[in-house]
């Protein structure tokens, strides 16, 4: 079928839009009475402009576009989880450990012989790290490296 | 000469060495931002910001640095058009036709040369327009309330997606995603929670900053890792520079056609940078018929598009700087910028910051010049940053824009929604919704809902208001048009723009 993912997309947004539009209908009415405009009355408008345009997305979806299977799909996964646990890591451990291995991962996952891609990360970690700490006196967390 | 005056204060600003400096250095990082792959002018700029905002540059310093950067990336995107037959960025699509059978035919060197003094002349004359134009927009600009501000806004979305956009409806949809973002937070005039859901770090809004740089950056990742292209180009030849004087004089006439016109794209809405080149590249065509030969390497088609689209790029600031509307990617991420150092943009920047505006109209003449400098002697340099691979490049790309984020606010908890803004801009450009016009929502949101609430406030609560003028009225139907023109000559354009591509004999 054609035009699945604008379908999807369209239905998506048709719930987001009447759960936004619905949410604020339920603020209180502020303090001193309601006037001319409201809280709600700006994000009212904007659900119906969504609704309009998610019902369009559902009645004439453009065609689809090429979505990755396999492989790619799971390459895809694995830089998203490469990108969150550079996040979760970047305190604890220290920006150029997590940065190596971040940077690194993502060079060899992208075709980069592993080696190379981990002095890539390696240099540019410490590049920034100096840079950034000595040249520009903003603090990057040390994490492990740190020296009492 | 009440203009000349303010320029030469703007001068006086952008000459002092501390700025001279960031002008320089901004204009060397646009030129490769513009020439590597993977990182078009939009992203670029969105990545610097957060940069600029750590170093703790004065308003000035990091709006002319940024300038100087948007400036750059229009020249660099030439280099891979010319080279490799792959537009850098879209407004030099066009550059491709003629530039490559240039280099081609061994001339990739002169291709380059005239392309960049093409850039300067077109940059110059559209700079020269901005300074004619800016300040007496800027004037008929007072006379708006908030009424008309409000069409007004809404008629740089509804020409957001461009006269050749593909689908006006899903710039919409994008459009209002983007306001709806902005809504997140407590409410300035009632202090009423909205969509907070009782999470700290959302009272205050999301930022944003970090949505540009996770719709951009982190999402440009994506795509490269989706597409496996990884491995970089071989490297190139550029040879030897035979561009005789006599040939660069007689380019000059297409060097003030392009700019002239390109000016002119940039400043209207809808039409931009890609559609500038595009008709500066087809004018020349047609001014010269025969005695040219385009799409086999004409210098004259090398030079109009180049002409046409820095043009345009100078003309694209006009209704960012007077109106506070910018009409492209790259002017919205500027936009963000001067939001985030508390300047309200719009024509009242013209008298309160007027140092600002004048030292970035300066620095943009200054930045012209730098670009020729530094183009036609370091174009080697330039041209073997082509084969950087993207596998590379990419990753530290991406560990920058994570450094930004994280030193805006030292909180990991940014970057988490940094990542979910990439996820989300990876999918929405694989359904061909634009990421600009949420941008432009979530920047313009505020204002747009503090103008609404402004104008039914003068009205005693009636919506009349809205289309009360003869202005309001007419703004309304240029964004009425903005909308249904895509539809009417849109296919007709594009089908001419490929046609043009296909014309060329090489562009295969």
């Amino acid at each position: 079928m054609t035009g699945f993912g604008d379908r999807i997309l369209g239905l998506g947004l048709l719930v987001l839009a009447v759960a936004y539009g619905w949410a604020a209908q339920q603020w209180p009415e502020p303090f001193g009475g309601a006037e001319g405009v409201g809280p709600e009355t700006f994000p009212t408008i904007l659900a119906f402009v969504l609704v309009i345009g998610s019902l369009y997305l559902m009645v004439k979806p453009d065609p689809d576009a090429q979505w990755p299977v396999r492989k790619t799909a799971l390459e895809l996964v694995t830089s998203v989880v490469v990108l969150i646990v550079y996040a979760l890591l970047m305190e604890p451990l220290g920006f150029i450990i997590s940065t190596t291995l971040a940077v690194g991962t993502l060079s060899w996952r992208m075709g980069a012989r592993p080696r190379m891609a981990f002095i890539t990360g390696l240099i540019s970690a410490v590049v920034v790290f100096v840079l950034f700490n000595y040249g520009l006196d903003l603090s990057l967390p040390a994490g492990l490296l740190e020296v009492e | 000469m009440e203009t000349l005056g303010f320029l030469m204060e703007g001068f006086a600003v952008a000459l002092t060495p501390y700025n001279l400096m960031f002008a320089l250095f901004g204009a060397f990082v646009g030129t490769l931002i513009g020439c590597l792959p993977g990182l078009g002018p939009a992203n670029g700029v969105a990545i610097l910001i957060p940069l600029a905002f750590t170093l703790g540059l004065p308003p000035e310093t990091a709006m002319i640095l940024l300038t100087a950067v948007y400036a750059g990336a229009m020249y660099g995107g030439r280099i891979s058009s010319i080279l490799l037959n792959i537009p850098g960025d879209e407004p030099a699509m066009m550059t491709c036709l003629d530039g490559y059978p240039m280099a081609q035919k061994g001339r990739a060197a002169d291709a380059l040369a005239i392309s960049a003094v093409a850039s300067f002349a077109g940059g110059l004359i559209g700079t020269i327009g901005l300074i004619m134009l800016a300040p007496i927009l800027a004037k008929f600009a007072l006379t708006f309330g908030p009424a008309e501000y409000f069409a007004l806004f809404l008629l740089a979305f509804a020409t957001l997606g461009g006269i050749t956009g593909k689908n006006p409806m899903k710039t919409v949809i994008a459009a209002t995603i983007g306001i709806m973002i902005s809504t997140v937070g407590i409410d300035i005039s009632t202090g009423t929670q909205r969509y907070t859901f009782g999470v700290l770090e959302l009272y205050e809004g999301i930022d944003f900053i970090l949505a540009i740089v996770g719709l951009f950056a982190i999402s440009e990742l994506l795509f490269f890792v989706e597409s496996r292209v990884g491995g970089g180009r071989e490297k190139i030849n550029v040879g030897k520079l035979t561009l005789s004087f006599k040939e660069l004089v007689s380019t000059i006439p297409t060097q003030l056609r392009g700019g002239v016109l390109g000016f002119i794209a940039g400043v209207l809405p809808g039409a931009g940078a890609s559609l500038g080149s595009f008709i500066s590249y087809t004018l020349e065509k047609q001014v010269l018929g025969k005695k040219g030969k385009f799409g086999e390497g004409d210098i004259r088609g090398v030079v109009a598009p180049e002409a046409g689209n820095n043009g345009a790029s100078s003309g694209a600031l006009v209704p960012m700087l007077t109106l506070g509307v910018p009409g492209s990617g790259t002017t919205a991420v500027l936009l963000a910028m001067l939001i985030s150092l508390n300047i309200t943009p719009g024509p009242l920047m013209f008298t309160q910051n007027a140092d600002i505006v004048w030292g970035v109209i300066a620095a943009l003449l200054i930045g012209n010049v730098m670009l020729l400098l530094l183009n036609i002697p370091l174009v080697g340099f330039f041209v073997k940053l082509l084969s950087v691979p993207p596998m590379y490049l990419l990753p530290i790309v991406t560990m920058v824009a994570f450094v930004g984020i994280y030193s805006i606010s030292h909180s990991t908890f940014d970057l988490y929604f940094m990542v979910a803004f990439g996820i989300a801009g990876y999918f929405l450009r694989k359904l061909e919704i634009p990421l600009v016009p949420i941008i432009l929502g979530l920047l313009l949101g505020p204002e747009m809902e503090k103008n609404l609430g402004h104008a039914l406030i003068l009205s005693d609560g009636s919506w009349g208001i809205l289309w009360g003028s003869p202005l309001a009225v007419g703004l309304w139907v240029v964004a009425g048009l903005g909308l249904v023109l895509p539809y009417v000559v849109g296919p007709l354009l594009r089908r001419r723009m490929n046609a043009a591509m296909k014309e060329s004999p090489v562009s295969d």
